[in-house]
């Protein structure tokens, strides 16, 4: 470490432009894991509100609740719990007077059925009437009020908003809670159908019938449309970027430890064991690799309060620390590919003449 | 007992017709309190000489002995433990690490041997007996050739070995400076019972020997 902490600290520049490199990979690295995470919560976090476990779906819907219409006579064949709920979804276009047009997600509920028990309002209260509904907070940064009537499409007539609910994101648009009896409205579909699924909280949750096939809700979430391509495509980005980083500052570490040979020749003819050389350049790696994310993850810290509210950054610690690992990992293996050449450097070769 | 002996010691490169026989039946001691010097041309054999005298090389035949110590027996930890405590080198080239200031070459002394070297008041004595004293805040890359190889002189005696291996210490010196080099050796080996044995083609510094051998194409001789 003496060693490591010496020459960081007299090459400034060579060592500064090294955890330069870091502090751009890390930063590049949290912020798409930061992108991908955020796109990945608004596609779910309705979902993840209400601790949902299970879901059950027509069995011709491709299990996508927005395609499911179960009717009253398959709604007969189940028998549901207090852990369980029916819920309808239907893609709608939210207008009021004065205020700008919202693509959003209609979900249709009961009353007094666990999904709106686990509603946390953060502003009014919880729709007690079909002509009530609840809406994402989103829908108050782009202007809506308490109070306001709102649209739903061109069937339905007005909703009044009766209050706020935080992270209710469906498929990347906020959510708006209404009753089921609107959810066939807007749905344009007949009293005969009961609603488009049915929601559990138990793990264990399973329905008998054909008609309806029930889903682990991770299994419900990669088939919300676009999920798992996103999801994928951030991954290899981030992976490739790990891979590449891993390649320059392996790089960069072996050339280092090539130019710093004469030198460990020399040390090594003091009869400095080679073993203090190879933790001298792993623990050098690691100061490196661990100043550049500290830099990084400042930056990104700095870059989320200077964005925009709308952008669908968000972070998740078991994921950061995933990252942060990755690339303190790349470092070290960096760092190993020339203890081989420090083990085997020759002191003969400075004491010429 | 000699602090050092090289006995029919021969090195050898190559294979068949590429074979070079670089040292040839050499036998050479060194004794504490005597500074011995090897003198040749370049390309006599000195460098290689003092590789296997300091145990960075085997000799393909014969026998080097470090005290009562034989340095065929012992392997690269023990070697590594050997050329630290017993063994000073005082290298012609690249002899300090340029990212480590003058203090810091011995701080990293202690760092690997926190025993057994000099203390502060002697390191601050020969600091002033090398007229280098006031550069211990100074990194190698801001001295002067001379004052180089002063420090790297400091540098190998920091440690406090009983063998002293010096290749070319005077190369990068004026005459002055020599007889200061020269008279500090002579006086190591004198008042701390030191074996110096110093590789050169400087023959200013024969008037503070006690023992010179002539190598000429591998063969040692006792002048």
């Amino acid at each position: 470490m003496f060693l490591a902490l010496k020459e960081i600290r007299h090459e400034k520049l060579r060592y500064g432009l090294i955890v330069g490199m870091v502090v751009l990979v890390s930063y590049l690295v949290f912020v798409l894991s930061g992108l991908a995470y955020g796109l990945a919560q608004q596609n779910t976090q309705a979902i993840a509100t209400w601790d949902a476990q299970k879901i059950a779906v027509t069995s011709d819907a491709n299990d996508s609740l927005a395609q499911s219409l179960m009717t009253k006579q398959t709604a007969k064949k189940v028998t549901l719990t207090s852990h369980e709920a029916y819920i309808g979804q239907a893609g709608v276009v939210a207008k009021a007077k004065g205020q700008p047009k919202l693509s959003a997600q209609f979900l249709g509920i009961n009353r007094g059925e666990f999904i709106y028990r686990k509603l946390i309002v953060t502003s009014g209260h919880k729709p007690t009437t079909a002509r009530q509904i609840l809406v994402d907070d989103s829908f108050k940064t782009n202007g809506y009020h308490l109070g306001d009537k709102v649209s739903l499409g061109a069937t339905g007539g007005k909703f009044k908003i009766v209050g706020f609910t935080h992270n209710a994101k469906l498929s990347v648009a906020p959510v708006v809670y209404g009753t089921l009896g609107t959810w066939r409205t807007l749905s344009h579909v007949t009293s005969d159908f009961k609603a488009g699924g049915i929601v559990s909280n138990r793990s264990d949750f399973k329905l008998k019938t054909s008609d309806l096939k029930t889903l682990a809700m991770s299994q419900f979430i990669n088939k919300l449309p676009g999920y798992s391509a996103q999801n994928t495509t951030f991954t290899f980005m981030i992976a490739f970027l790990m891979v590449i980083a891993m390649v320059v500052i392996a790089v960069f570490l072996y050339i280092l430890t090539m130019q710093k040979l004469p030198n460990y020749a020399v040390l090594r003819a003091q009869g400095i064991p080679a073993k203090v050389l190879v933790t001298t350049t792993i623990s050098q790696a690691l100061i490196l690799v661990v100043g550049g994310l500290v830099i990084g993850a400042a930056l990104t810290a700095a870059t989320v309060l200077v964005l925009p509210a709308g952008l669908p950054m968000s972070f998740n610690l078991p994921l950061l620390a995933g990252v942060t690992g990755g690339i303190l990992l790349t470092g070290v293996l960096g760092a190993l590919i020339p203890v081989r050449i420090i083990l085997h450097v020759d002191p003969v070769s400075v004491i010429g003449g | 007992m000699p602090a050092l002996t090289l006995a029919h010691v021969s090195k050898q490169f190559g294979h068949d017709t590429n074979q070079v026989t670089v040292l040839k039946d050499v036998n050479f001691e060194a004794e504490a309190g005597q500074v011995s010097l090897v003198i040749g041309p370049s390309g006599s054999g000195k460098s290689t000489f003092l590789t296997i005298a300091g145990g960075i090389q085997t000799p393909t035949a014969g026998e080097v002995h470090v005290q009562d110590q034989s340095l065929q027996q012992l392997e690269g930890k023990a070697r590594d433990a050997l050329r630290l405590n017993k063994i000073g080198f005082i290298l012609q080239a690249y002899n300090l690490i340029p990212y480590l200031s003058v203090q810091d070459q011995f701080t990293l002394v202690d760092r690997v041997k926190p025993h057994g070297n000099l203390t502060a008041a002697q390191l601050a004595n020969l600091l002033d007996q090398l007229g280098i004293a006031n550069l211990t805040k100074q990194y190698p890359g801001e001295l002067s050739g001379g004052q180089t190889q002063r420090v790297a002189i400091a540098r190998a005696l920091y440690q406090n070995p009983d063998i002293i291996l010096a290749d070319e210490p005077t190369a990068a010196l004026d005459s002055d400076r020599v007889k200061v080099v020269g008279q500090l050796l002579h006086d190591l080996a004198k008042q701390h019972n030191k074996a110096i044995v110093v590789v050169t083609h400087d023959l200013r510094l024969q008037e503070f020997a006690d023992k010179t051998y002539a190598i000429m194409d591998g063969r040692m001789t006792l002048a």
